[in-house]
């Protein structure tokens, strides 16, 4: 089994780690990783803000990039559905196989690695995950199999506010929606809040430098690594 | 018509989070009593699409059949023609007084005030309604207007009108409401309800309410007006079972709303009530700017609020963040499109495109997606700011290959630290820190 790993913007740029711990993990399931070193990014953040112009221009790099020969795997939500759903509209080109992480991991049936025995977790479901590709099931399972339990989130569909330009265009309202979801993983008694969206990473992990709250932490490095002191 | 980046005040925040979680989950428990629901969902999206995509048509059959019975039909282009033909019929009868019921169409062209400046009272007989009217102020969600109302303000509200103590109550207030409101439909001339749907097969005008109080306002009165949009026509009178079921469900939880009025025609020979007169103002208003575009999907919308009640950007702002009349996801695409982009820029923005409306609208309207359209027509028309689009083209122009991506991106290190102090960053470090970039990128490290 080979496939091509997508780092993504976010994940080459600001989460390495969680981009190296989801090569690992899938190295850990013996397979074959590619990464394609064209790579640089689908054009979500032009392409959600309007901007359809610069959003081809970006998204042909990754056609470029990438074959249709192995799947294309991320560790991304909401870059899996700009991937899989609008990129190939965009572009008006044939759609790749495209596979977020934990899908994929759940479709390979691996094994997780017992990192997280005794811990509680709360998984957050990032928007374009959970209704565009329809995946809440299996990050939550190989969560539970790395030995994690999990806690309820209170309504863990809803969005953490970060959506892309939103997150500048209405400030008040996105850091408010951030702070339901630190609070409602505060309540959850979980000892760390995973999500699977770099995007949501990014936005929560900056309220909760300001404001405190429970670690975020990469699906990827939660399954890689355990979610513990060190971590996060 | 500007989405405020801002909040509502704390108070009606927790009345519009507890009341909107409230009809959320009793749809949802609604939905969960039917098997097929995505069966359900495209026959509504059939039936509304096939009356959409021939509303001419539709039109002049429900003319020809409402004529017949009697009743009289309007088109009206605009508001001032909808408001001006309104007030003649009131004139004509020599009507002082009118009664209401919650039409949103009648807020879209601010008949209230119309009727006011002609001199004639117009009173909102919708409990929410009547209290904003009492407030003076309008409805902040399409379904239950005075959504972020307390008992406790209602009650005192109420007694001040009475003059007695009205304790807080819901029993005590709908008492209240009722002794206030009793004698306008006895008294009132005219009046004026909305269309949930309206027949085209056989001329027939369809209100649902949970008060009763449409059903007042359309058989008391010696005239009945009915003001709707050109889109709220359905073909069939088969096609309305299954809208009707979906409508309840999805607006309150109910599986029929409490009152379902059907008028086809005024009072006939040996009819023992009824109006004399039936008018039904169809309104366009801007509707026909979708007719034949990639937005005509918005036009099937049944106005059941559910995407209100998902949306997490509402449940923060209120409705007092969108337009004055239509608000939420189902607002930011339609009050743009109603009255032209330029003239409401910031509504395609009021959204995290969550997806959680498209995924909660019973007639599957692609919410998101048309948001999205939206996006891209203010890039098109040129109506985004200039600084945005030349920032997006700079951008696009370095990430369109990988040693661009690479310069750019050793420059945005360096330059990092001053990020917070300009533009998008210094909006985002408002209130968040900004993201580090890595030491070295992945690729460069694996
Ligand atoms: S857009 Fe859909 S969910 Fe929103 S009010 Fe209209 S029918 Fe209901």
């Amino acid at each position: 089994m080979r496939v091509q790993l997508f780092a993504t913007c976010l994940g080459d740029l600001i989460f390495p780690d969680a981009v190296r711990d989801a090569e690992a993990l899938l190295r850990d399931a013996d397979v074959d990783v590619d990464f394609v070193e064209r790579q640089v990014c689908c054009g979500q953040p032009a392409f959600n803000a309007g901007h359809r112009k610069a959003a081809k221009r970006v998204a042909r790099t990754f056609d470029k990039a990438f074959s249709r020969d192995h799947p294309i795997v991320l560790a991304s939500g909401s870059c899996a559905t700009m991937a899989s759903h609008y990129l190939p509209k965009l572009l008006d080109i044939e759609p790749y196989e495209v596979w977020e992480l934990s899908s994929f991991l759940e479709h390979l049936g691996v094994e997780v690695a017992s990192t997280n025995t005794g811990r509680t977790l709360a998984y957050h479901d990032s928007c374009h995950m959970l209704r565009d590709l329809d995946i809440s099931d299996a990050p939550r399972r190989l969560l539970e199999k790395s030995g994690a339990t999990l806690a309820p989130l209170e309504r863990s569909d809803l969005c953490c506010g970060f959506g892309g330009t939103f997150s500048v265009r209405q400030p008040e309202v996105s850091v408010a929606m951030a702070d339901d979801k630190l609070a409602a993983a505060a309540d959850s008694g979980a000892e760390a809040l995973v999500t699977a969206d770099p995007g949501c990473l990014m936005h929560l992990t900056g309220r909760a430098n300001r404001v405190g709250g429970v670690p975020i932490v990469h699906l990827a490095t939660a399954l890689r690594h355990g979610v513990g002191p060190t971590s996060g | 018509m500007i989405a405020r980046g801002k909040l509502a005040d704390p108070r009606v925040q927790e009345a519009i989070d507890s009341s909107t979680e409230r009809l959320r989950s009793h749809r949802i428990d609604a939905w969960n009593e039917l098997d097929d629901v995505e069966g359900r969902r495209a026959r509504a999206y059939e039936i509304r699409m096939r009356a959409v995509r021939d509303i001419d048509g539709n039109l002049n059959r429900f003319r020809s059949a409402l004529e017949a019975r009697g009743g009289h039909v309007s088109v009206c282009a605009s508001a001032e023609e909808a408001n001006a033909y309104v007030v003649d019929v009131c004139k004509r009868h020599g009507a002082k007084l009118l009664a209401k019921s919650k039409s949103m169409a009648t807020e879209e062209i601010g008949l209230n005030d119309a009727l006011e400046a002609a001199g004639i009272t117009s009173v909102e007989t919708d409990l929410g309604e009547y209290i904003l009217q009492l407030e003076g102020e309008h409805p902040v969600h399409i379904v239950a207007p005075a959504i972020e109302k307390t008992k406790e303000d209602v009650a005192r509200l109420f007694t001040d009108v009475e003059g007695v103590d009205v304790p807080p109550v819901l029993e005590e207030l709908t008492a209240s409401a009722r002794r206030q409101l009793r004698q306008v439909f006895l008294d009132a001339d005219v009046g004026v309800t909305g269309a949930n749907f309206v027949v085209a097969e056989t001329g027939t005008v369809v209100t649902v309410t949970n008060e009763g109080n449409g059903r007042l306002c359309a058989s008391l009165p010696r005239v009945h007006i009915v003001v709707t949009g050109i889109e709220r026509l359905v073909e069939r009178m088969e096609d309305l079972p299954h809208l009707l079921s979906l409508l309840g469900r999805s607006a309150t939880g109910q599986r029929l709303t409490s009152y379902t009025h059907l008028v086809t025609g005024p009072r006939r020979e040996g009819e023992q009530d009824g109006p004399e007169e039936l008018h039904v103002i169809f309104l366009e208003n801007g509707r026909r700017n979708l007719i034949d575009t990639k937005y005509e999907e918005m036009l099937a919308c049944i106005r059941c609020g559910s995407c209100l009640n998902v949306c997490p950007v509402y449940r923060k702002t209120a409705g007092a963040a969108y337009g004055p009349v239509y608000s939420g996801p189902m607002g930011a695409v339609l009050a743009p499109l109603l009255v032209g982009l330029e003239q409401a820029p910031s509504l395609p923005h009021a959204s995290s495109l969550c997806g959680a409306c498209t995924q909660a609208c019973p007639v599957k309207i692609p919410l998101h997606e048309l948001l999205l359209e939206l996006r891209s027509d203010l890039v098109e028309e040129r109506t985004a700011p200039f600084l945005e689009r030349l920032g997006f083209s700079l951008w696009s122009v370095a990430w369109s290959t990988p040693i661009g991506y690479r310069i750019s991106t050793r420059l945005a290190r360096l330059g990092q630290r001053w990020g917070s102090r300009l533009g998008p960053g210094r909006v985002w470090a408002g209130g968040r820190d900004l993201p580090a970039l890595a030491r070295k990128r992945f690729r460069d490290v694996r």
